[in-house]
């Protein structure tokens, strides 16, 4: 079943969202519409984490 | 995109030793969280003399100080710091974005606070049960809860959503009104307290709603009570729906750590996302092997407004010796929560559960759902009292059903019972947690 699915592509991707919604932060002048929609893409991001890119690290990919 | 046995394959069937380095991981995370921002579990490591640095191995989790309701209190409400929440806080209020509480029946509630990320994080462990308890898409769930400041069912309306169930709010609706949306919408799923959806089945009937021919309900997700870990109880609501009834455990404090999978085998422990340890009572000693009854400990992995570390929740678990055959690693529990250890007391110098009370009571099918268990003293001599309901068609067997009952009473807990028989609805219902245990002897 494993073969199914890239374990390591999928962290590259989800770091790759966590770095484009911090950046998309500080590149908003404050505007809280900006901030607010980053700040909720960021916990979801950290629920992609908690599935996927945590468990990798304790399988070495 | 075909449909997936499980809402994340890589976690729930990871190996066993992987998992345990993953839950060594976590909980090194959310320990040197707390203790670097929180007073109170910074404090309370200090006095212990643990560090972050001192957890190297999964044995040394155990070396760290466990936490219990009476210790959230203490530092939360009027006066101290971050109110409501007390300085068990990790992050600023201004972060904080929900707020739940405990019923508070045992005294002042406790105050919990969550950031989005932790909320959402309460909503992803809510998925991991829905999913393998068989919610896909397609389900139009009903929710009969009054939504409020107890956590309650709040948890799984965002999960359903999430999974894309279409979610109804029943909230404010009275049991009538439930029941008829629940039949015009043709609502597939619901979830409620055990001793709610007996009483909506109860009523249905009443109103002419034989709920396993006139609804669609199939599929009923029941928390709040043990009943769902229970046999007896949780036939009674299959056969009441003509469903399938899967039990969920969790609390304010921890999040949702349990859940029933479609194969019923037992409860599976959520291990990537909450640590469950049991404890020997007498001894404090770990308990790995399954069979041997103990207290629940358990520490939330992530959440991080006010974490959850090592929380003595005072439950009574046993591990399982079985794999389940659905092929998740995570391990099972037997018999759900089989009680709360300040609940299984002594009554007659013999160790009495109350759960095993309520298992004789549901197998009788000519007692109603309800009952009341009394304890007292009558001079230095404990005396219980059982109240049971009979149904109206069977007043004329009472004799022989309290033989029945006193024999598998006696069976079942070694102890002898006055048995009280009431009209059938008479005793105390509610669509909160139902207190069926009193122990009225002086000092419980």
């Amino acid at each position: 079943m494993a073969q199914q699915y890239d374990i390591k592509a999928m962290v590259t991707k989800i770091k790759a969202l966590r770095t484009d919604a911090e950046s998309l932060k500080e590149i908003s002048g404050g505007i809280p519409a900006v901030i607010k929609n980053a700040d909720r893409i960021l916990a979801n991001v950290r629920m992609l984490e908690i599935n996927i890119s945590d468990v990798a690290e304790v399988q070495g990919k | 995109m075909k449909d997936s046995e499980y809402w994340n394959p890589i976690l729930e069937t990871l190996p066993r030793e992987k998992l345990r380095l993953l839950q060594l991981k976590k909980f090194k995370e959310i320990f040197t969280w707390a203790y670097e921002r929180s007073k109170f579990y910074g404090k309370l490591y200090k006095d212990a003399g643990i560090e972050p640095g001192d957890i190297k191995k999964f044995e040394d989790i155990k070396k760290v100080p466990k936490m219990e309701k009476s210790m959230m209190r203490s530092v939360q409400g009027p006066g101290k710091d971050n109110f409501p929440y007390g300085d068990i806080l990790c992050v600023p209020l201004e972060q904080v974005t929900d707020y739940r509480q405990t019923s508070g029946t045992t005294g002042q509630p406790v105050y919990q606070a969550d950031t989005w990320q932790d909320w959402e994080l309460s909503t992803e462990a809510y998925c991991y049960a829905m999913w393998a308890q068989g919610y896909r898409p397609s389900d139009r769930i009903f929710l009969p809860f009054g939504y409020n400041i107890f956590i309650a069912f709040w948890a799984y309306h965002y999960a359903g959503e999430k999974i894309g169930c279409e979610v109804i709010p029943g909230g404010v609706l009275n049991t009538e009104a439930r029941i008829l949306k629940i039949q015009e919408l043709k609502a597939t799923a619901m979830g409620a307290t055990p001793t709610y959806i007996l009483g909506m089945a109860e009523t249905a009937r009443k109103m002419g709603i034989d709920p396993p021919k006139d609804l669609l309900i199939r599929r009923i997700t029941v928390a709040g009570e043990p009943g769902g870990s229970i046999p007896a109880t949780r036939k009674r609501m299959e056969d009441a729906w003509g469903a399938k009834v899967y039990d969920q455990v969790g609390s304010t404090e921890i999040g949702h750590w349990g859940w029933q999978c479609t194969r019923q085998a037992g409860l599976h422990v959520n291990e990537g996302m909450y640590l469950v340890e049991i404890e020997d009572v007498n001894t404090g000693e770990i308990i790995e092997e399954p069979g041997r009854r103990g207290k629940m400990v358990v520490t939330t992995f992530g959440r991080m407004a006010q974490p959850c570390i090592r929380f003595d929740v005072k439950d009574v678990i046993q591990w399982n010796a079985r794999q389940c055959d659905c092929g998740r690693t995570y391990r099972l529990l037997d018999g759900g929560v089989l009680g709360r250890a300040d609940d299984i007391t002594k009554v007659k110098g013999v160790l009495l559960s109350p759960m095993a009370i309520e298992e004789v009571v549901r197998s009788i099918p000519q007692l109603g759902n309800e009952y009341q268990v009394v304890v007292t003293k009558k001079g230095d001599i404990d005396d219980i009292t059982l109240k049971v309901e009979i149904l109206p068609d069977f007043k004329k067997d009472e004799a022989a059903i309290k033989a029945k009952l006193t024999d598998q009473l006696r069976l079942t807990t070694n102890l002898g019972y006055n048995i009280e028989f009431h009209e059938y609805e008479s005793l105390p219902r509610s669509q909160a947690k139902t207190r069926r245990f009193l122990d009225q002897r002086p000092h419980h």
